[in-house]
């Protein structure tokens, strides 16, 4: 209890209030223990007017009324008002209403006005010391009218704001003008003011006002308002204030005053906070309510979705959502749908949304790793190698003891690391054959132009194919001469000849285009480790494209496809899509890419779905015939390095089988079948050369290898035997 | 009526006229704490919950208990002050609070045929209030006044002691208590604030200079001193109630 209050209003009331507390309080000990304090300083007197029963009030309601926390918190600062807006009936002062003396007004401005005050004066003398003002009211807070009490103060000099124009700043003001200053030190004994101009003179939170000269229409509105009128009653200014009919006055001065709406204060003994429990208010049971509403509606969506009706289901869950946003059973059961309906990336968003909610929702973490899981296994597909990776690691953040997860992730670092180490070995190699590059490059522009002029005059003349196969022979002996070794290597390897002969192709296509022996490292390693190692040739590839392949190998390939098509080797200057369409030769391109396709096969026997999947792609373009598509994706592949490598061998291939298909459609036709019985494994790929050899045109079709490693040999030679003309 | 708990509770046929007086002025007070407990509890600010009750007091000034069910009234009367007032409230809020208000600690009402009734009874009671009151349901209630007055107050008091005492919150207080009773229809919304004012200085003892008028005088000109000692008591009665009635 405060004492002091308690002791203000005792000593208000007098004794009567007293024993009536006495009486009332007994069982408190607060006031118990200040009762023998407090009865010394009663007055014995009886209070002015029957106020028995406001006695009886306050000595019932004592314990709340005179308790410390009744008090509100904060003290209220006073804030420069805001003339413009009036959000509330500013008044004049009550005291000139009350029409209190003078000399208790006196004692009352001096007992209430303190240092940092703003007040407003007018200008009565100017000294050389400073001037004096004569007090007309206080501006900010505390609201007085001392106009006429005929108080003055002294501004001293130095308190006044030097302004650099005028040597003397006394000059700036003349008798007269109203200013506006802070109060810098008040004597109420003497009765002495010192008023500053100075900003510092104010509390912080009147820094807005503008102190010095003012005009009339800056006085306060308590002022002006109750100068104006000084016949009016306070109710009629209030009444016709515009700040009276603010809807919102009450808001505004619940604030000023300092009340706090939310505590909702009460003399009632029932309505004391502490009385309300939280789960008693709407929001709570709101939200409980919206739980178990919602949760009414999942249950018969999943009674849908078990029954196999998705889209009432569907509608059940956003229904509950509705209810009752984040929903965490809701959510789930939201996200086992879009996963089972294969929206993976819906489904991860709904169980990590549900999961944000609620961290330990056992069945939400479940369906999220195996969602993720299942998101990698397809963002692996499109060779998005990074991302899966990332995907695979949270799920195992989520549930360690994820098996599919580990082994998913364990599977796809080790793909990566392999791509790294064969990259840093292509970085390295390029480093050597960096000199190489360039010279190629020219010999190469040189020779392609050769065969541009070439190539013109075999259009014209019908027999292109085999000119071409010439070039390609020339261009395959000549690299075959200067890769005999890993020609017996491919040789051991039992997948097919025309896999050599890629490889002859491909070496020899780079061969002729650099003359460096150790050419590129994928030839020498896609022989043997080629077989073994799935990805190597992608690696492979995929390193020669990025590297120096980038620019040149670029227009290599482009050049290759350009070649496939032209049925000669390619041109940089062409655009590998403009050959693409070439009407000439539609269906040697279509067996062409049969070949690509079927040797890509052969080269990825052991790879798995995603080559499935890129040769279907390829596949399916080459028979819709879009020929564009197809040497588009293999020209300038976008896929990562799996499919790359495809491209690359693709490239190669179709290098390789355009030659073979100059050369001797027979034997591509052969080599196609066979390469289709032997790998049967492949459903599709043995479809596909099945359909090739059957929509190709059915020749007799060579069955020995040796004869087409002869014409190999035979095309090479003349191929090289035309670049020495 | 299922909501209905204890509304007819001790209600004795036959009973003496005052007696019955007596039971009437219980029952609205029980209903108006019930008002008062239900804007706590869904956050209503203070006008809204005036305006409630004001409703309900004018509404059972001219019909009679037994034909009209009190706590229906209530709850109608919460939803339309609401309204009035711009602090719209849904009717799924006030169902619950009140729900719960009868049976403590119970679940929440589900969504079946129940609540819709439950709902179209609120919503048919509030165009009964309407009605009854010819729809005039904006009143002007103490609370600018007071606090206006409370300001001006201020101003005459010495800042620091303004402080120490807590003039406002009690008077403040005061006037939402005031609601219990149909003293907050009966006055004029001037004298309301003002009486509360004096009481609430009077408790603490605190003194305005004195001039030629008083300054509740000034305040408010047509208001007397002794009407002001006659809300004063009736407010204090309110508080006897409260010992009698809960």
């Amino acid at each position: 209890m405060d004492r002091d209050l308690l002791r203000q209003s005792l000593s208000y009331h007098g004794q009567s209030l007293f024993s009536l507390l006495r009486s009332e309080q007994i069982e408190n000990p607060d006031f118990n223990s200040i009762a023998a304090d407090l009865s010394k300083s009663v007055p014995q007197r009886d209070a002015p007017g029957g106020t028995s029963i406001v006695e009886q009030f306050v000595a019932r309601k004592a314990d709340l009324l005179f308790s410390p926390s009744w008090k509100s918190t904060s003290i209220v600062q006073y804030e420069l008002q805001e003339e413009t807006s009036e959000p509330y009936a500013v008044m004049p002062p009550l005291e000139q209403f009350m029409e209190v003396p003078e000399q208790e007004r006196k004692d009352l401005f001096y007992r209430d006005v303190e240092r940092g005050d703003v007040i407003i004066g007018r200008i009565t003398s100017i000294r050389e010391f400073g001037f004096f003002v004569a007090l007309i009211c206080t501006g900010g807070g505390l609201e007085r009218d001392v106009e006429d009490l005929e108080l003055t103060a002294l501004c001293p000099i130095r308190e006044v704001p030097s302004t650099r124009s005028h040597d003397d700043p006394l000059s700036y003001y003349q008798i007269g003008d109203l200013i506006r200053a802070g109060v810098k030190d008040v004597d109420r004994y003497q009765e002495k003011i010192t008023i500053s101009l100075h900003l510092s003179s104010l509390c912080p939170s009147m820094g807005k006002t503008k102190l010095g000269v003012i005009s009339k229409e800056d006085l306060p509105l308590h002022y002006s308002r109750g100068a104006s009128d000084c016949c009016e009653s306070y109710e009629k200014i209030l009444e016709s204030s515009l700040g009276f009919s603010n809807p919102t006055n009450v808001d505004v001065l619940l604030v000023k005053l300092g009340i706090d709406e939310t505590l909702s204060p009460s003399l009632m003994r029932g309505l004391q906070k502490k009385h309300f429990l939280e789960e008693d208010f709407a929001d709570n049971i709101r939200k409980k309510q919206s739980a178990s509403w919602a949760l009414k509606c999942v249950k018969t969506g999943v009674d849908h979705f078990k029954a196999g009706r998705h889209v009432e289901a569907m509608n059940e869950y956003n229904k509950a959502l509705e209810i009752d946003t984040n929903n965490v059973e809701a959510l789930v059961a939201r996200g086992a749908l879009y996963a089972t309906k294969g929206s993976l990336v819906k489904a991860i968003d709904d169980f990590e949304l549900a999961l944000e909610t609620c961290p330990s929702h056992r069945n939400a973490k479940k369906y999220l790793c195996q969602t993720l899981v299942e998101r990698g296994g397809q963002l692996e597909e499109e060779k998005k190698l990074v991302t899966a990776e990332g995907l695979y690691k949270k799920a195992l953040t989520l549930d360690d003891s994820f098996r599919e997860a580990e082994d998913a992730l364990r599977k796809l670092q080790m793909h990566i690391q392999k791509t790294l180490k064969l990259r840093e070995q292509e970085m390295a190699k390029e480093q050597e054959k960096a000199k190489t590059v360039e010279t190629s490059a020219e010999k190469l522009r040189k020779i392609l132009k050769e065969e541009k002029r070439m190539k013109r005059k075999r259009r014209r003349s019908s027999s292109s194919s085999s000119s071409s196969s010439s070039s390609d022979a020339t261009s395959s002996s000549s690299s075959r001469q200067k890769s005999k070794k890993k020609k017996h290597k491919r040789r051991h390897s039992s997948h097919s000849h025309k896999k050599r002969q890629r490889r002859v192709s491909s070496h020899g296509y780079r061969s002729d285009e650099e003359d460096a022996e150790e050419s590129y490292p994928a030839p020498a390693n896609t022989s043997a480790s080629f077989i073994n190692q799935k990805h190597a040739v992608a690696q492979l590839f995929e390193d020669e494209r990025s590297q120096g392949m980038s620019k040149s190998s670029g227009s290599f390939c482009a050049s290759s496809a350009a070649e496939v098509l032209e049925d000669s080797r390619g041109r940089f200057e062409d655009d590998p899509f403009e050959c693409s369409p070439c009407p000439a030769e539609p269906g040697k391109a279509k067996d062409r890419h049969g070949d690509k396709e079927r040797v890509a096969h052969s080269d990825h026997r052991k790879s798995d779905t995603p080559h499935m999947v890129c040769k279907k792609r390829v596949s399916s373009t080459s028979e819709s015939s879009a020929h564009r598509r197809y040497s588009s994706s293999s020209a300038g592949s976008e896929y990562s390095h799996k499919s790359e490598t495809q491209s690359r061998d693709i490239h190669s291939q179709g290098m390789s089988s355009h030659r073979w298909s100059d050369a001797d459609k027979k034997e591509s036709r052969d080599s196609r079948r066979s390469e289709g019985n032997g790998h049967r494994s492949c459903n599709d790929y043995s479809q596909k050369s099945r359909r090739f050899s059957e929509g190709g045109q059915k020749k007799e079709l060579p069955s020995n290898l040796v004869d087409i490693f002869s014409q190999i040999a035979q095309f090479e030679k003349e191929k090289s035997t035309k670049q020495k003309k | 009526m299922e909501l209905v708990g204890r509304s007819h509770e001790g209600r004795g046929s036959g009973d003496v006229a005052k007696h019955e007086l007596s039971q009437d002025i219980k029952t609205h007070f029980r209903v108006c704490r019930f008002i008062i407990e239900t804007g706590v509890k869904l956050r209503m600010r203070s006008m809204p919950v005036a305006t409630a009750c004001a409703l309900y007091h004018k509404f059972f000034e001219s019909a009679d208990l037994p034909a009209y069910e009190p706590y229906l009234v209530a709850m109608a009367a919460i939803y339309l002050a609401g309204k009035v007032e711009e602090q719209h409230l849904r009717a799924r809020d006030i169902i619950n609070v009140c729900h719960r208000y009868f049976k403590p600690g119970c679940e929440p009402l589900e969504l079946d045929g129940k609540f819709w009734e439950l709902r179209d009874s609120v919503v048919h009671c509030e165009l009964l209030i309407l009605r009854k009151l010819n729809f005039q349901v904006s009143f002007i209630h103490p609370h600018k006044y007071l606090l206006h007055y409370l300001l001006s107050v201020r101003g005459l008091l010495n800042r620091h002691a303004c402080a120490r005492t807590p003039i406002t919150e009690t008077a403040w207080a005061l006037l939402k208590d005031s609601y219990h009773g149909p003293v907050c229809v009966r006055h004029r919304p001037q004298h309301l604030a003002l009486s509360v004012l004096y009481l609430a200085m009077n408790s603490y003892g605190v003194e305005l200079p004195a001039g030629e008028a008083e300054w509740w005088q000034v305040l408010c000109e047509d208001v007397t001193k002794a009407e002001i000692d006659a809300i004063v008591s009736e407010l204090m009665e309110l508080y006897n109630m409260e010992a009698r009635c809960t």
